[in-house]
């Protein structure tokens, strides 16, 4: 039996899956671009802190599980949460003590624009797009 | 397509992985005619070709996982047509396709997490109907429905369902209510009771083999459920969760059933001629392979009952030797574990991942660590290798979902999340 052709074949298939793995890597690439297009690019930032919003679900609170963790005693744990769908941002109360505040209103649930002040406690967040601290 | 150069070289690659492995079958494989081995190649190549020339009308996003399935499912088709001679395994050749069709049905399905995430209660219903087949047709002590041309096994279809019952988003988890002192997410009991229902069921038809898989799959939600949304979780909890599961490990021991009793403590080669019998010819099959194999078709194993199901990975070591086999097992790793390498963007789709990479998993090890008597032979497949119906199908939808949490759909309106109550107060 001719072993070499074995470990040719199996040199093919180690090189096969490099490639579907790098092919996974670009997907991955453009992926990212595709939901900065998709989400509007916007991130939330609380003076030099930046959130980026790279889930459709973002849970923002006090607890160390939250996504956005805000280490105030005047945000509840688990205070609210960010969601997008058909490109578009909202954010939803959860029950949370001090309520939110979206410029000035206080809400239960609502769609972001670009340039939302988010109050949560005594925590103020700016829901912006990425270009504009560039 | 957002990157054709990549499209055309991952379609490059495939076919030559399957060409060599081919051309390995014509040079070093036993057949009584170069037809066979025509034919065989015909059928691998041609369905390669249809399925890169099909792929694209789906408008997926991301492709990878695809070309990974139908890499193994061809390598698969090879193998099975190869046991004991080659020619093309016209079964497994079908088996093989509707395993690609059950992926797209699992892919259409999936893509969207919020709409299947809203009809939970089906799944449930589902998995319902699938233990009431069960309970009606399989009867105490089997696992197959006879239908005369073909025979099923329902608890197969379990297993997607169950996972895509398990996993949850970061927004069903805010959605406690306060009982006593303790926030419930009442869906989380739920999931608990038909886990508990269905490895019940699993016991009481004899199917002990899957009990482990049904385990995992459940593991992996119940940790994504406390560990939500960041691997932030209360050890007490998870120590607890791990002594519930050794006792009901050492109690399964207790009263199992005299046969796996026998199978656990067996010495197989005290009985090479009974309880030891597949057990020990594949580890002999094993050892004459080598690090590559006798060639295609020279193996002795195909006459070994399971062959090409139970101790598949034996077989395919014997056939075409250690190597090879382990590059096989390492494709099936990599194509579970491709969301490492492109995450999905939501937590119910991160969920539906880890559930089919454990379930994966888990069969994998019980099916190789079994072959190599490394623990109690279980009979469970190995996911896309081995022969069988119900668990190509299965096995198919499963990817199908990964596909989806590669390739999701975000595009229905806001939904209000306004009426979710909790719980949580700061």
């Amino acid at each position: 039996m001719d072993n070499s052709i074995v470990m040719i074949a199996i040199a093919v298939l180690d090189i096969c899956a490099l490639v579907l793995m790098i092919t996974s890597c670009v997907e991955r690439h453009s992926g990212r671009k595709r939901w900065s297009k998709m989400t509007s690019d916007m991130e939330l930032a609380e003076n030099d802190r930046i959130f980026p919003l790279e889930c459709d679900e973002i849970l923002i609170g006090r607890h160390a599980s939250a996504d956005i963790r805000i280490q105030d005693m005047s945000v509840s744990r688990y205070h609210a949460m960010l969601n997008v769908s058909g490109g578009k941002w909202s954010v939803t109360d959860l029950n949370s003590k001090s309520g939110i505040y979206v410029n000035g209103r206080k809400v239960q649930n609502i769609r972001l624009y670009e340039g939302d002040v988010i109050v949560l406690g005594t925590r103020r967040l700016v829901f912006r797009r990425k270009e504009l601290q560039r | 397509m957002s990157n054709p150069v990549s499209y055309f070289f991952s379609c490059l690659f495939v076919l030559a992985a399957h060409g060599t492995m081919l051309f390995s079958v014509f040079s070093n494989g036993k057949y009584s005619s170069v037809n066979d081995v025509v034919i065989l190649a015909a059928a691998v190549i041609g369905l390669d070709l249809l399925y890169f020339i099909v792929m694209p009308f789906f408008r997926q996003k991301t492709y990878a996982v695809d070309f990974m399935l139908v890499l193994i499912l061809n390598m698969s088709i090879i193998f099975q047509s190869c046991f004991g001679g080659v020619k093309l395994d016209v079964k497994h050749f079908v088996t093989c396709i509707t395993a690609l069709a059950s992926c797209r049905a699992g892919y259409i399905l999936c893509c969207d997490h919020r709409w299947i995430e809203s009809k939970k209660k089906f799944i449930w219903a589902g998995i319902g109907i699938l233990m009431v087949i069960i309970l009606l047709f399989t009867g105490s002590r089997s696992m197959w429905i006879d239908l005369g041309f073909m025979t099923i096994q329902p608890s197969e279809f379990i297993k997607p369902l169950l996972i895509l019952a398990c996993a949850t988003s970061v927004s069903e988890q805010q959605n406690k209510h306060q009982i006593w002192k303790f926030n419930i997410v009442y869906d989380n009991l739920i999931i608990f009771g038909i886990t508990a229902v269905v490895l019940l069921f699993q016991w009481w038809c004899r199917d002990l083999g899957s009990i482990p898989t049904f385990g995992a799959i459940y593991a992996s939600g119940f940790i994504l459920r406390i560990c939500y949304p960041k691997a932030k979780y209360s050890k007490k909890t998870l120590i607890i969760a791990g002594i519930c599961v050794a006792v009901l490990g050492i109690v399964a021991i207790i009263v199992a059933p005299p046969y796996v009793k026998e199978r656990i403590f067996v010495n197989i080669w005290d009985d090479t001629s009974g309880t030891g019998y597949q057990q020990s010819k594949a580890l002999i099959g094993i050892a004459e392979g080598g690090w590559f194999g006798k060639g295609a078709g020279n193996g002795m194993l195909h006459d070994v009952f399971a062959s090409e199901s139970d101790i598949v990975f034996a077989t395919i070591c014997e056939e075409w030797g250690l190597l090879f086999a382990l590059m096989m097992i390492l494709m099936l790793l990599i194509m579970t574990a491709m969301p490492l390498i492109n995450p999905p963007r939501s937590y119910y789709h991160g969920n539906i991942c880890a559930g089919v990479c454990a379930a994966f998993t888990v069969q994998m090890a019980l099916n190789i660590f079994g072959s190599c008597n490394m623990i109690p032979f279980t009979g469970v497949t190995l996911p896309f290798i081995s022969e069988g119906g119900s668990s190509m199908v299965t096995s198919g939808f499963m990817i199908g979902m990964i596909v989806a949490s590669q390739s999701p759909e975000f595009n229905q309106a806001v939904r209000s999340t306004g009426t979710t109550r909790t719980m949580n107060r700061g």
